[in-house]
């Protein structure tokens, strides 16, 4: 079948009033989802798949696919408006998208997150229908040196997280990758500093401890501020950024869009290290990296085109070769085998009409949820009027609840609670906290890869694997050049 | 005679009504089918692929439940702390037993009431097709050219296949080194990418992944369908090899109301004799058996010396 007959297979799948409303229920049940701080990609889907038994297979897939694709752009919603991320790859999101709805500009971070997040989407799933097998299998070629040395580079991005102190940022990373020790071994399989608990077993859970770090964090620092006095209203404007603002960050959201799809497409890297890379690069090429971190648009594109560009990504290996990539693609393989189908090589032979109806329902859900988001922005905006006395406890609530929902576990929520008191500290004393959460994002990545590494070849691999080398020499001078200049400033101030 | 024809009535009124009631004794409410994984794992899969098969031959109605963490230990812990009323059940496989014995004793295996193992699947050696070594005797012969550098990937050390793994080598006189990927997805990705040269799973992994094959199987004689051309251990001359599998059952608290007992055993025996339920499994290489809880436990027995032997050996545990 040639490709323009399978499009418009495809496409003849989604005729009619059912697939498109399965369509319009994802997306709007993707971005609810992935606003609600608790409720990853992976659990929202998960949480679907149940619903989608009863659905024909092609309905099924397309209900949970939508969902996994506005999943990501939702968790902005909140990163943006409350400095809260929906979902892990949005605490990039807010870390520019949050200083300007304090500077009275949400509509400005919630109207660049909405389009960074379609127009990244759409390329991913570009890619995803144009070279799904070649890349695929390059993908695959890829050595756990190779890994190692793109994870390392993935850490070396922190220098752009310091917001001048790259010192407190290193910090933080390493306090993130010591948190990532806790748990069983990978490798190995012995248990380690779980202090006999089956709590720790599998170590903390990302999504709490993002949430105690993130959104926690901030109703101790309100506390400790506290003096009841009633918030002078600023004047929110939920005015979406002009074209010209667009047109300059277009080359921003392209740029992401690419990194966010070919990361994605790695097993096992995911939308969160996207996130971080694309941001970093976002940095370096910009004609104004100081206004990184203080509300640039440049900042919250680079990070929402990565991670959504990042689903179309991480459907290749599961669609091409049946090879969960991601932690929602391990889900939806499980959704296909509900249905009695197996994703990989042959599900394209065998059933061309739900492959390429899965392609075409994510062109459309990307344009539904421009519409929805468009219309929705003007509603979200209102959060931020919210009364500060009713705002924090009540993102309090939604703490307790977004990290009790991750697997209905108390000790999640204490977790979340502990991590909120450690984020105090840490922004008490000028620590960002975004770098702790890379740091357990690519510890595990690092750590696995690195021993993988040297068990297969030994240590002298990380010079004969000369794409290793490469990166890690780049990775290299990325990490030591802010290191070097911010040493220089400061000898520049003293002297 | 009239009195006596009425006694007869009204005793046989009450002995019907007698045995209805212990028939509608259980369920009187739904029952919760606990799941290890989050939703879309394997046994997830499973286990609602056996409550839509129950439903044919019963009004119970089943709530699929994932309690994840920890493989399993969670969900198991969960249901050893509930009543023993029988409305709580868990899907388990056997690397459920693995982890009871890497955590240490911590759970003790005859408070559990194992209610029917059903299903068993061999274990496989699986190779990349386009390799240049991905028969048997390829592998082993590279294996012995490589002088115990070979490299076999799999999920972590200490696990169901890498304890499959130690046991092929020593079976068949051969090293090589274990490359542990997270999970079972990572490592068929490793072994399609060329990183290694076999991966211990089920025949199963390589449905719909053509570039994957299985070169040798563990089972006493070749299964049917698209595996009828895979050697099993014993053909290719390896001794020891004829009988391991992974297994797939339910298990709930010990003490659980005789009716029941009663009910779950009829319920598995009839979903394990349905057409739909056979073809599901059979598709996947494996077979649909019933165990009962006597059985079932031996072969826990087994599993746990089994699993003590090599976790020692290997120093995870002391």
């Amino acid at each position: 079948m040639d490709f323009f007959e399978s499009l418009t297979l495809g496409f003849s799948v989604l005729l009619g009033w059912k697939p498109i409303l399965i369509i319009i229920i994802g997306v709007i049940v993707g971005i609810l989802a992935g606003a609600m701080p608790g409720l990853s990609p992976s659990t929202a889907v998960a949480l679907l798949v149940p619903f989608s038994y009863t659905m024909s297979p092609t309905l099924a897939l397309i209900l949970l696919t939508s969902i996994y694709i506005a999943s990501n752009y939702g968790g902005s919603i909140t990163a943006v408006l409350i400095n809260t991320p929906g979902t892990p790859s949005a605490a990039v999101t807010a870390l520019d998208g949050y200083p300007l709805t304090k500077k009275g500009q949400a509509g400005k971070g919630l109207g660049t997150a909405l389009v960074a997040s379609t127009v990244g989407g759409a390329i991913g799933v570009a890619i995803l229908i144009l070279f799904a097998v070649p890349l695929a299998k390059v993908a695959l070629k890829f050595s756990p040196a190779d890994y190692f040395a793109l994870a390392l580079f993935g850490l070396a991005t922190v220098a752009s997280m310091g917001r001048g102190n790259t010192l407190k940022a290193l910090a933080a990373i390493l306090f993130g990758l010591m948190i990532k020790n806790i748990g069983i071994d990978p490798i190995s399989g012995v248990s380690r500093f779980t202090f006999g608990s089956d709590q720790l077993y599998d170590g903390f859970t990302l999504i709490p401890a993002l949430i105690g770090l993130f959104a926690v964090s901030v109703v101790f620092v309100k506390m400790e501020s506290w003096t009841g006095a009633p918030r002078v209203m600023e004047k929110v404007d939920n005015k979406l950024p002009s074209l010209a603002e667009f047109m300059k960050i277009k080359m921003t959201i392209l740029r992401s869009s690419v990194i966010g799809t070919v990361i994605g497409i790695f097993p096992g890297a995911g939308a969160t290290i996207a996130a971080f890379i694309s941001y970093d690069m976002a940095k370096k090429a910009s004609k104004t990296p100081e206004e990184f971190g203080k509300g640039s648009l440049e900042g919250v594109a680079a990070a929402e085109g990565a991670n959504s560009s990042s689903v179309g990504g991480a459907l290749v290996p599961l669609l091409a070769l049946g090879i969960p990539g991601s932690a929602t693609d391990a889900v939806l393989l499980g959704a296909f085998m509900l249905h009695d189908l197996v994703p990989g090589p042959l599900l394209f032979q065998d059933n061309p009409d739900i492959v390429y109806g899965i392609f075409c329902s994510l062109i459309l859900a990307n344009i539904i949820m421009l519409l929805i988001g468009l219309y929705g922005n003007r509603f979200f905006i209102k959060v931020v009027s919210v009364p500060e006395a009713i705002m924090y406890p009540l993102i309090l609530a939604i703490a307790v609840i977004g990290s009790f929902a991750v697997s209905g576990s108390l000790f999640d929520v204490a977790a979340c609670i502990g991590f909120g008191v450690i984020g105090w500290i840490f922004k008490r004393y000028g620590f960002p906290v975004a770098p702790i959460v890379l740091g357990i994002v690519l510890g595990k990545m690092v750590e696995e890869n690195f021993r993988r590494a040297v068990m297969m070849d030994g240590f002298t691999i990380f010079f004969t694997d000369k794409l290793a080398f490469i990166v890690l020499l780049i990775s290299f001078l990325s990490f030591v050049w802010p290191l070097y200049k911010s040493w220089k400033h400061h000898k520049a101030k003293q002297g | 005679m009239k009195k006596n024809i009425l006694a007869l009535l009204v005793a046989a009124a009450m002995l019907t009504g007698l045995i209805s009631t212990a028939q509608a004794a259980f369920p009187e409410k739904p029952i919760k089918l606990i799941v290890y994984t989050k939703p879309g794992g394997a046994i997830d899969v499973f286990a609602r692929k056996f409550t839509a098969v129950a439903a044919k031959h019963t009004d119970a109605t089943f709530v699929v439940v994932n309690k994840s963490g920890a493989g399993g230990i969670v969900a198991i812990k969960y249901i050893l702390n509930q009543k023993a009323d029988g409305y709580k059940i868990a899907a388990v496989t056997r690397s459920n037993i693995g982890k009871i014995v890497s955590i240490g004793g911590k759970i003790d295996t005859n408070e559990i009431n194992w209610m029917g193992l059903m299903v068993v699947d061999p274990e496989a050696v699986i190779t990349n097709r386009k390799a240049k070594v991905n028969t048997w005797d390829q592998l082993v012969a590279d294996a012995k050219a490589k002088k115990g550098k070979q490299i076999w990937v799999g999920p972590a050390a200490g696990g169901n296949d890498h304890i499959m793994a130690m046991k092929t080598w020593k079976a068949a006189g051969i090293e090589a080194k274990w490359i542990p990927y997270a999970g079972g997805g990572k490592s068929m990705a490793a072994l399609m990418g060329g990183h290694g040269i076999a991966y211990v799973g089920n025949p199963q992994d390589v449905i719909g992944r053509p570039d994957l094959k299985v070169a040798a199987i563990a089972s006493p004689k070749r299964l049917g369908g698209e595996f009828a051309n895979v050697p099993t251990f014993e053909e290719l001359g390896v001794k020891g090899l004829n009988n391991e599998i992974m297994w797939r059952g339910f298990m709930s608290k010990k003490g659980i109301p005789a009716e029941a007992e009663a009910f779950y055993l009829d319920l598995l025996n009839k979903v394990n004799n349905d057409p739909e339920w056979k073809a599901y499994i059979e598709k996947g290489g494996a077979s649909p058996v019933m165990m009962g809880a006597e059985e079932f436990a031996a072969v826990v027995e087994k599993d746990k010396k089994e699993f003590t032997r090599a976790l020692k050996s290997l120093g995870v545990l002391k």
